[in-house]
């Protein structure tokens, strides 16, 4: 029912995103996830209908997704900021945003009244959302997404800096919608809430998807390897030249950044040979781990980034 | 316009309205602080202009003939009160004293003197009418004995009616001559209040479209069904009806406590309409430029306090020279004032402010122009 083509996007010298595609169906939630500068916000922000000056196609239900204002009512969308009235309750920030929509006014309150319980902010309804902590208004900030019961939801960093309570919460959120039949997109740096929210993932950087598919799919692509994780103090440059000579040979290096480097190996006999080399070119080796593949080493492969830098 | 476009557009200028309404300060800043400009200014150019209806004159007859009453007789007007006295009495507003040879003197056609005595601090208005009657009384009396001629004077007035009051004195002002002054509180309510439509909705109206700018609630909006177009027609339609409501408020207190007259309610309501619109324009536009909060504020009180003084919300432009009247024009605050003066200080219809609506109707176009121009989503 969504149907991205082609979507490219510059600043400038910048390109943000580049030839972008995507499919989504109806009730699937996706997560995008992506390093800093992936170029997240701006598929958002394309898609909200706020970012100008693209190209590419967006076909939502059949239709031009830019050309027709009334699929807008179709539309939920939660940005990342904290874009409502701190000087207004929730309550009444619901009924403002809800209000916007082509939602009959007494089925608004009803479900602003549900929305506000499922998000565990009834008890404080009405006091000024300015009095909120950082969660609570990140709670609020999704539930004004949803009140028009859109068919599909885009939601960018949700849970970016609130509390583990307020994260369940979201996540609970968007898994509720896409079982009720919406789809959902939502992008995010965290490798743990991808893993248990949704039913396909997205990685992206550099403005493209570089891969894509199930859990499971995605980390078949590291193989059936273990992964080598080695924390020294060494520099990147040094440490890739004294693995030269025997990378390829069952031995992948994934990420090499100074004082940290992962590998991915087809079995552990040959670890006592990669220490060997770092040995002879005196580069220190304090922490070794081996870990099973896991999406962080997927992203880890693609990207050539740790999501933390 | 569909109906669901106009509905969503009112639904954000009211929640834009409560807002700015809700806001801790605002009654201070919309209402107490106002009418303590109110006051102020009101107190200040209150003068005597404010002349009563009815103008006093104490006359002493101490005439012994018969001439003294009847000139008395002559200057009795509708607008005029006489009261009489023996002797001078120690309090009046006005004097005449009609010497004891009166009479005696105009028999015997000779001059005389006449002393009329106003009381400083007395209404310079109604001095000036009583002044006017007097002349004219005097004039009538001489052009009855012109025209009697020779005869005996002493026989004039027991006969000869054909003589009497043939001739009529009349008094006009020349055109364009200012014969008031706006002054009191029904000058300084409409000025201080179209001082505070400036200062409040540039203010507020400003700080607000760049909170929001800042916030990405603008960016919000175009989630929905409503367009960058509808968002700016949304914060020019809130931002002038929390001018138009500062207006009211003013106006209000001014018709309870302070016996307000604007001439014509509708009219002065549709200038000051039109006037909020221009200001709504300008709120929007310097919302949109701004990046700081300080920045706003400080232009806001820039401009109002200059387009204030100089637009006549101080002190009635009436009294500046002419030359400081052209500069006036550049201030929108005086195509308002001066409209609002015309109803209700100088008998002004719709017709006489026809131009400065049509000034103010053009510069709201303008400003509304470039303030779209200007109007942006986000930084
Ligand atoms: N308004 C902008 N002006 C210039 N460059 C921008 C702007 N917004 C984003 N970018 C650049 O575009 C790229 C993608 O940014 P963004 O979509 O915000 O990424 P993400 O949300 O994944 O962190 C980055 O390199 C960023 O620096
Ligand atoms: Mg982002």
């Amino acid at each position: 029912m969504l149907e991205i083509r082609n979507l490219t996007k510059s600043y400038g010298d910048i390109l943000a995103l580049d030839r972008f595609s995507l499919d989504l169906g109806k009730g699937e939630v996706l997560g995008l996830l992506g390093p800093n500068g992936a170029g997240k916000t701006t598929l958002i922000s394309i898609l909200a209908g706020t970012l100008a000056d693209f190209s590419g196609t967006v076909t939502f239900q059949g239709r031009n997704l830019f050309a027709d204002r009334a699929l807008k009512n179709r539309l939920g969308i939660v940005p990342q900021d904290m874009a409502f009235y701190d000087e207004l309750s929730a309550m009444d920030n619901l009924l403002f945003w809800g209000g916007l929509y082509d939602v009959p006014r007494a089925e608004l309150k009803r479900r602003a009244a549900e929305l506000l319980e499922r998000v565990e902010l009834a008890g404080r309804a009405k006091e000024p959302v300015k009095k909120f902590s950082g969660g609570m208004k990140r709670r609020l900030n999704t539930a004004i997404g949803l009140l028009h019961h859109p068919d599909l939801l885009l939601l960018d960093e949700p849970t970016v800096g609130i509390d583990v309570q307020a994260k369940v919460s979201i996540l609970d959120i968007i898994r509720n919608a896409g079982a009720s039949g919406t789809a959902v997109i939502f992008t995010t740096h965290q490798l743990a809430e991808v893993e248990t929210t949704c039913s396909r993932i997205a990685i992206m950087d550099h403005g493209r998807i570089l891969a894509q598919g199930t859990l499971d799919e995605l980390v078949r692509i590291v193989g059936e390897r273990d992964i080598v994780e080695i924390t020294g103090e060494f520099a990147a440059g040094p440490f890739s030249e004294a693995l030269q000579d025997i990378a390829g040979d069952g031995i992948e290096l994934l990420s090499v950044a100074d004082n940290l480097a992962s590998l991915a190996v087809a079995a552990t006999e040959q670890i006592p040979r990669i220490m060997d080399r770092l040995f002879r070119r005196k580069l220190a080796v304090t922490d070794l781990k081996i870990k099973s593949p896991n999406l962080e080493t997927v992203f880890l492969k693609l990207t050539g980034r740790s999501l933390r830098d | 316009m569909t109906m669901r476009r106009a509905k969503r557009i009112l639904h954000v200028a009211g929640n834009d309205l409560r807002i700015m309404v809700g806001d801790k300060a605002f009654f201070f800043w919309t209402l107490a602080f106002p009418i303590f400009f109110i006051v102020m200014f009101g107190l200040l150019y209150k003068s005597g202009e404010n002349a009563p209806a009815v103008a006093e004159l104490t006359v002493v007859n101490l005439d012994e003939g018969r001439w003294g009453g009847y000139f008395v007789e002559k200057i009795k007007a509708p607008n005029l009160t006489i009261k009489t006295a023996d002797a001078e009495p120690a309090e009046y507003s006005r004097l005449l004293v009609l010497p004891a040879d009166f009479s005696a003197r105009i028999e015997a056609r000779r001059d005389q003197a006449l002393a009329f005595k106003k009381r400083s601090g007395a209404s310079v208005k109604a001095a000036a009418r009583v002044e006017t009657r007097l002349y004219q009384s005097i004039a009538r009396v001489i052009s009855e004995l012109v025209l009697y001629g020779e005869g005996d004077l002493t026989k004039f007035l027991d006969g000869h009616p054909e003589f009497r009051d043939i001739v009529r004195v009349e008094s006009r002002f020349p055109e364009k001559t200012v014969t008031v002054v706006p002054s009191g509180f029904d000058h300084s309510i409409p000025g201080t209040t179209i001082q505070f439509i400036m200062m409040m909705v540039i203010i507020y109206g400003g700080v607000t479209v760049l909170e929001d700018r800042k916030k990405g609630v603008l960016a919000r909006m175009l989630f929905s069904p409503l367009s960058t177009a509808d968002v700016f027609q949304a914060k020019l339609l809130g931002r002038w009806s929390l001018g138009f409501l500062q207006a009211l408020m003013l106006i209000v207190v001014g018709k309870i406590f302070f016996g307000l007259n604007l001439g014509s309610l509708p009219l002065a309501l549709l200038v000051i309409a039109v006037f909020a619109l221009a200001m709504a324009a300008l709120s929007v536009f310097i919302g949109s430029l701004c990046t700081k909060e300080d920045m706003i504020i400080g232009l806001a009180v820039l401009l109002a306090n200059m387009f204030a003084g100089l637009g006549g919300c101080w002190w009635p432009n009436e009294i500046v020279p002419p030359a400081v009247r052209r500069v006036a024009m550049i201030s929108p605050a005086h195509w308002a004032m001066d409209a609002l003066h015309k109803l209700r200080f100088f008998q002004g219809g719709f017709a006489d402010i026809l131009p400065n609506l049509g000034v103010l109707l053009a510069l709201s176009v303008v400003l509304a122009v470039v303030a779209g121009r200007a109007f942006k989503i986000r930084d």
